[in-house]
């Protein structure tokens, strides 16, 4: 075997690259701003991302540029933003991914903004959990915590981990015209969730529960089936199949 | 003045923080959580690998029980930790994980029948027991005895997160989110709540609360390069260390994981070396056979990130604009393994380097990885000096974890620890009043009022970005992985001026709502005084004990320092913590210090070891052969539970007719190695 | 029927309909084209696929009962009623919604979506055309054929409404089926969908292409104007 030496980092990012950013800047809270696009430039660095362009554009250049970051490693959802017309989570995307140089970023359209590219997908969450009671309604019956538990058929967890990979990000809900044009409709991560726990066969609502939550226009009758969720979905969830799962599911209770 | 008043108050929305809240209001009170972000997006999530709890389901997990579980955590903390909290925990741990499925944890489960792992980079085939399908998991982790890391795939923490803030959303426990905690109300005696500030709207809230509970994680962002979150700054621990009467425990025990890739530090499993990965330096060169001829890349975390740290002082890393690393190199592994095995990996490289670990190498070096430090707490969860304050999670230091953490054993620290520091917090609420004296609560929003009316007003010219980039590099260049005594003074001479500097910070954004500035700034000077304790306490413990190791004292010594370092900040002008120590005695411990197994065996014994340890014979000796696990672990080291967490946990082992080596499976070895 | 119609399931009804109608519609417009498309084959082809459209077989003296395309004519009209009701409760109808869509449209660059709002406009250009054309044909159905039609595209100036009327519905229907068979999950893996979507254009071009050819091929059959 041949011994490769020194892949580098640097193979991933043209050293000396100058990038322009256009970056969306309001802050609702201050009399009299008004939303502007502010162009800022910055020497690229090898293996950038847009996490690590940020935070230099805010240490070097402008200390109130708001934006939000947690895990910056993919997971935790904190971060979606468009980026030059994609909606995404701005931590893992490398500056490299666009060749001309020029990144413009705007807040995910369809959430509370905080200011620039900072939006309140949390309360939106919450708010949704709370209206379709997003969580497992255990089954009738005691459970003991000391007792041996019960078995569970193990595709049937590894199928409900798969849908529950959804970190809350928002992507979906901003890609998803139907949500921009009524508020009230629950988005993929509102059908995707509920998906989620009526295959868990630890859940004790019926279909007939279910379709009291999302057997109507806001609910999955509401979707035009645009497929903005599935087409720009970070982590990849079946949107599509679940959505269309849940219509079949909930038409069938006709018959 | 906005007040806000509780039962229970807690401070973070993690994992730990929700398990609290969720049993406050499991006994009717009122409850009340603070967060930085939305609870979902805390930094819990971000654990993959699983959490420990010896239900001994699988093949490689029976003969588990709670015993072991005890040993290896002790083993794993070099004995710094309590051992009767250790003991508290791993009884504890079974039924949290059992709790967390009825709330929705899909675990994964049991598959009886063979089925093929790769243990020793050897394909070796299990044979699950068909009573066991359908049970709990668990996957093998460092430092441990038996298969006991119950997981869901690869994103446990993840699953356990948003069952928890579910369970607590179905309970209707409200959360405030973006919102920061800067100050304890306390009248030096008793803590009353906190004084916040909304990072949206700038606004000041007193919430004042029977029980305060700090659930605020870790302090990795002390270091410039960490795999937490950015939000694991330590302000919980601040908020203790400002009280100037609460203590910080063991804050110089900080873990450092060998492979996070650079610049982002976010970390690459430990499953890379384990299934062949290499590490490689600049000139490709294979270095840890020449440190390590035994164990090689596969030493303990500790001792790898020990050794790269010592090959790059020499010069032998590769320079990047983000400062020297080295290479891990899984290439040989083949395709087809790391699309199947490592696919998580892969991910991280594509996204974050852009790069296929098929064909390139990954460039890692050892970077800060948990926090066993933390705010100091009894059995029970709470503050020896500060009654009403509680701690729980990464965030305190209750101790299960001493120098060193387990792998595995944090993610079940967050819920264990919350569910028996949870039923205490709300006995707390429910034997004491409400205590108001708004005169008090003035006083300490007042000074947050002042604090931040200086720095935005003040005239000051220090930036507080600069010194906390500075304050970051100063840690991780001298109170890293390896420390000496000149290198930790230069720390904690440095970190002092930074403080000293910090008091003089002025804002180029003005704005008094949503202004991440005037956050930071909020931070630095908190986050100085915890790199502090931390320095301090380094530069205090002339040893070398689990995670924290001293060049110029290599051995672990029971006889001088067997002992918990406690820091407090009495004198708020002051440039240093003041360090006391809290002794641990061998004659209470059930498992007397000695040899942890694996790494150097070169430790000066405590003088009460061969005491202790003939002590133990004999007790045993007395209680003869029949006695059972139980009996024999009560005449060792009692320990109390609340009376709900009481009951043994049943095991499958338990509710078998037959024993169970004859329903078991079988392990066999396939001879090729990979 | 085993149970009562449910008014609390309505909207699964609405929904239910809208695809099966949209489905019916789709397939009785690409076989209504390819039966007018029998004028390539010139006009005794056509004549007929006429005749035997209005049942020649059936009559007596072979002329057929022309009324039988008018009561297809109100069939269709019935189905397009059926499907653009629940579709037009999806269609942004106010401003604000407008607002959004426009916003929502301009910042975030999707495919799909565009397709969407092909799909609406499309879909209101029918709205308009559809009941002329229903008309036409309805309330004289015996003038079907050769030099019927061929009068009445090229002399009437009907081309002028066959036209949009083509391109509209031919993008409209070949779209909704694409939508329809997304929406109901008959594509599992997201590769049915990368070559469904292909075979919808192709669809959409084929008949375009057979529509327009048989526009043209009535042109002979036109008698002069003037």
């Amino acid at each position: 075997m041949t011994t490769r030496l020194i892949p580098t980092v640097t193979d991933t990012g043209s050293a000396g690259r100058r990038l322009t950013f256009n970056i969306f800047r309001f802050d609702p809270q201050e009399n009299g701003d008004k939303p502007k696009m502010v162009s800022y430039s910055l020497d690229e660095t090898p293996g950038m991302t847009i996490f690590i362009a940020l935070n230099r554009l805010r240490d070097e250049q402008d200390s109130s540029l708001q934006f939000d970051f947690v895990c910056r490693a993919g997971i935790c959802g904190s971060c979606a933003m468009v980026i030059n017309g994609l909606p995404t989570l701005a931590c893992r995307t490398l500056t490299t991914r666009y060749p001309k140089g020029e990144i413009t970023l705007m807040p995910l359209p369809g959430f509370e903004l905080i200011g620039d590219l900072s939006v309140n997908t949390g309360k939106f969450m919450r708010q949704l959990a709370e209206r379709l009671q997003l969580w497992l309604h255990p089954r009738e019956g005691e459970q003991s915590i000391h007792a041996l538990e019960q078995a569970m058929d193990p595709d049937e967890a590894a199928r409900l981990y798969e849908l529950e990979r959804c970190v809350e990000c928002g992507v979906c809900v901003s890609a998803c015209a139907t949500k921009q044009m009524r508020d009230t409709f629950v988005g993929a991560v509102g059908l995707m969730k509920i998906a989620r726990f009526e295959l868990d066969s630890r859940d004790g609502r019926s279909v007939e529960d279910f379709y009291h939550v999302i057997g109507n226009q806001d609910g999955v009758f509401g979707c035009m089936t645009l497929l903005g969720c599935q087409d720009n979905c970070p982590k990849d969830l079946p949107h599509m199949q679940q959505i269309a799962y849940l219509r079949r599911k909930m038409a069938m209770t006709l018959l | 003045m906005k007040l806000i008043y509780t039962d229970a108050l807690i401070v973070g929305a993690g994992l730990a923080g929700l398990r609290v809240a969720i049993a406050a209001k499991e006994r009717g009170l009122d409850t009340l959580v603070l967060s930085l972000i939305p609870a979902k997006r805390s930094h819990s999530a971000a654990a993959q690998g699983g959490m420990q709890a010896s239900l001994g389901n699988a093949l490689k997990g029976m003969g588990d029980d709670e015993d072991v579980h005890f040993q290896d955590t002790v083993k794993g903390s070099d004995w710094g930790c309590d051992q009767s909290v250790v003991r508290m925990f791993t009884h504890c741990a079974p039924k949290a994980v059992r709790e967390l499925a009825h709330w929705g944890v899909p675990w994964t489960r049991v598959t009886a029948g063979p089925r093929e792992v790769i243990v020793n980079a050897q394909k070796v085939t299990l044979e699950e027991a068909q009573a066991a399908h359908g049970l709990i998991n668990a996957r093998d982790f460092g430092g441990t005895q038996k298969w006991r890391t119950c997981y869901t795939a690869d994103g446990t923490g993840h699953s356990l997160l948003y069952a928890m803030d579910n369970k607590a959303i179905s309970m209707d426990i409200p959360v405030h989110e973006r919102v920061e905690a800067l100050a304890l109300i306390h009248d030096g005696k008793r803590c009353h709540g906190v004084i916040a500030r909304c990072l949206i709207t700038g606004e000041l809230r007193a919430y004042v609360a029977k029980a305060t509970t700090i659930a605020t994680g870790g302090y990795g962002r002390i270091y410039a390069v960490s795999t937490n979150a950015v939000i694991c700054e330590g302000m919980g621990q601040a908020l203790a260390l400002e009280t100037g009467v609460a203590t910080l425990g063991n804050m110089e025990a900080v873990q450092f994981h060998p492979t996070a890739i650079v610049p982002v530090g976010i970390l690459t499993t430990e499953g890379c070396r384990g299934d062949g990965g290499l590490l490689r330096d600049k000139d490709g060169y294979r270095f840890m056979p020449d440190y390590e001829p035994e164990k090689k890349e596969l030493a303990s975390r500790d001792v790898v990130s020990r050794r790269m740290t010592e090959h790059i002082r020499k010069g032998k890393g590769v320079d990047s604009p983000y400062g020297p690393h080295l290479w891990l190199d899984i290439t040989l592994l083949g395709r087809k393994h790391i699309e199947t095995n490592l696919r998580e990996v892969q991910e991280i490289c594509e996204n974050f380097l852009g790069i296929d670990p098929v064909k390139d190498w990954i460039p890692v070096r050892p970077t800060q990885h948990y926090s066993m430090g933390g705010v100091r707490t009894d059995a029970k969860g709470q503050s020896p000096q500060l009654w009403g304050l509680f701690s729980v999670g990464e965030a305190a230091c209750w101790d299960m974890h001493g120098f060193n953490r387990l792998g595995g054993n944090s993610l079940a620290e967050t819920v264990v620890g919350g569910m028996i520091v949870g039923k205490y917090v709300a006995d707390f609420c429910e034997c004491n009043n409400l205590e108001v004296d708004t005169g008090l609560v003035q006083l300490f929003m007042d000074r947050v009022g002042d604090e931040i009316d200086a720095l935005i007003d003040g005239g000051g010219s220090e930036s507080p970005i600069v010194l906390k980039r500075e304050m970051q590099r100063i840690m991780m260049d001298y109170v890293g992985i390896f420390r000496n005594g000149a290198e930790l003074d230069k720390a904690v001479a440095g970190l002092k001026v930074l403080l000293e500097r910090s008091r003089r910070l002025g804002l180029k954004c003005n704005k008094r709502h949503a202004n991440p500035e005037l956050v930071e700034a909020l931070r630095v000077r908190r986050m100085l005084k915890v790199a502090l304790t931390v320095a301090c306490g380094a530069a205090a413990r002339t040893e070398s004990r689990g995670a924290h190791a001293r060049e110029d004292y290599p051995q672990r010594n029971d006889r001088d320092w067997l002992k918990r370092t406690l820091a407090s900040w009495p004198d708020s002008e002051a440039l240093e913590p003041v360090l006391h120590y809290e002794a641990l005695d061998v004659m209470q411990m059930e498992l007397p210090p000695g040899y942890r197994g694996y790494g150097a065996d070169n430790s000066i014994a405590h003088p009460d070891t061969e005491r202790r340890s003939a002590q133990i014979a004999a007790i045993l000796a007395e209680l003869g052969d029949d006695a059972d696990r139980y009996t024999r672990q009560r005449a060792l080291m009692p320990f109390d539970l609340p009376d709900s967490l009481a009951p043994r946990n049943e095991r499958l082992c338990d509710t078998l007719a037959t024993p169970l080596t004859s329903v078991a499976g079988k392990i066999s070895t396939g001879e090729q190695a990979l | 029927m085993a149970k009562r119609l449910n008014l609390t399931k309505w909207y699964a009804y609405l929904d239910v309909c809208q695809s099966l109608s949209g489905v019916l519609l789709a397939v009785f417009l690409w076989t209504h084209l390819l039966l007018v498309s029998s004028i390539l084959l010139g006009g005794e082809a056509m004549a007929w696929v006429a005749r035997t459209m209005e049942l020649s077989f059936l009559s007596a003296d072979g002329q057929g009962y022309p009324w039988v395309v008018s009561l297809i004519a109100i069939g269709v009209a019935g189905l397009a009623l059926v499907h653009a009701v629940p579709a037009l409760q999806k269609m942004p109808l106010t401003l604000r919604q407008h607002a959004a869509l426009r916003t929502q449209m301009h910042s975030i660059d999707h495919g799909d979506t565009r397709l969407w709002y092909w799909q609406a406009l499309t879909g209101g250009v029918i709205l308009l055309l559809l009941p002329v054309h229903l008309w036409l044909i309805g309330s004289a159905p015996e003038t079907i054929g050769p030099q019927g039609s061929g009068h009445r595209i090229w002399a009437q100036g009907a081309w002028l409404l066959y036209l949009p009327l083509l391109l509209a519905v031919e993008l409209h229907a070949a779209i909704g089926i694409y939508r329809v068979v997304l929406k109901w999950g008959a594509a599992r893996g997201l590769d049915t969908r990368i070559w469904l979507k292909k075979l919808k254009t192709l669809v959409s071009l084929l008949f375009i292409a057979i529509g327009l050819a048989s526009l043209l091929a009535f042109l002979p059959y036109a008698p002069l104007a003037g």
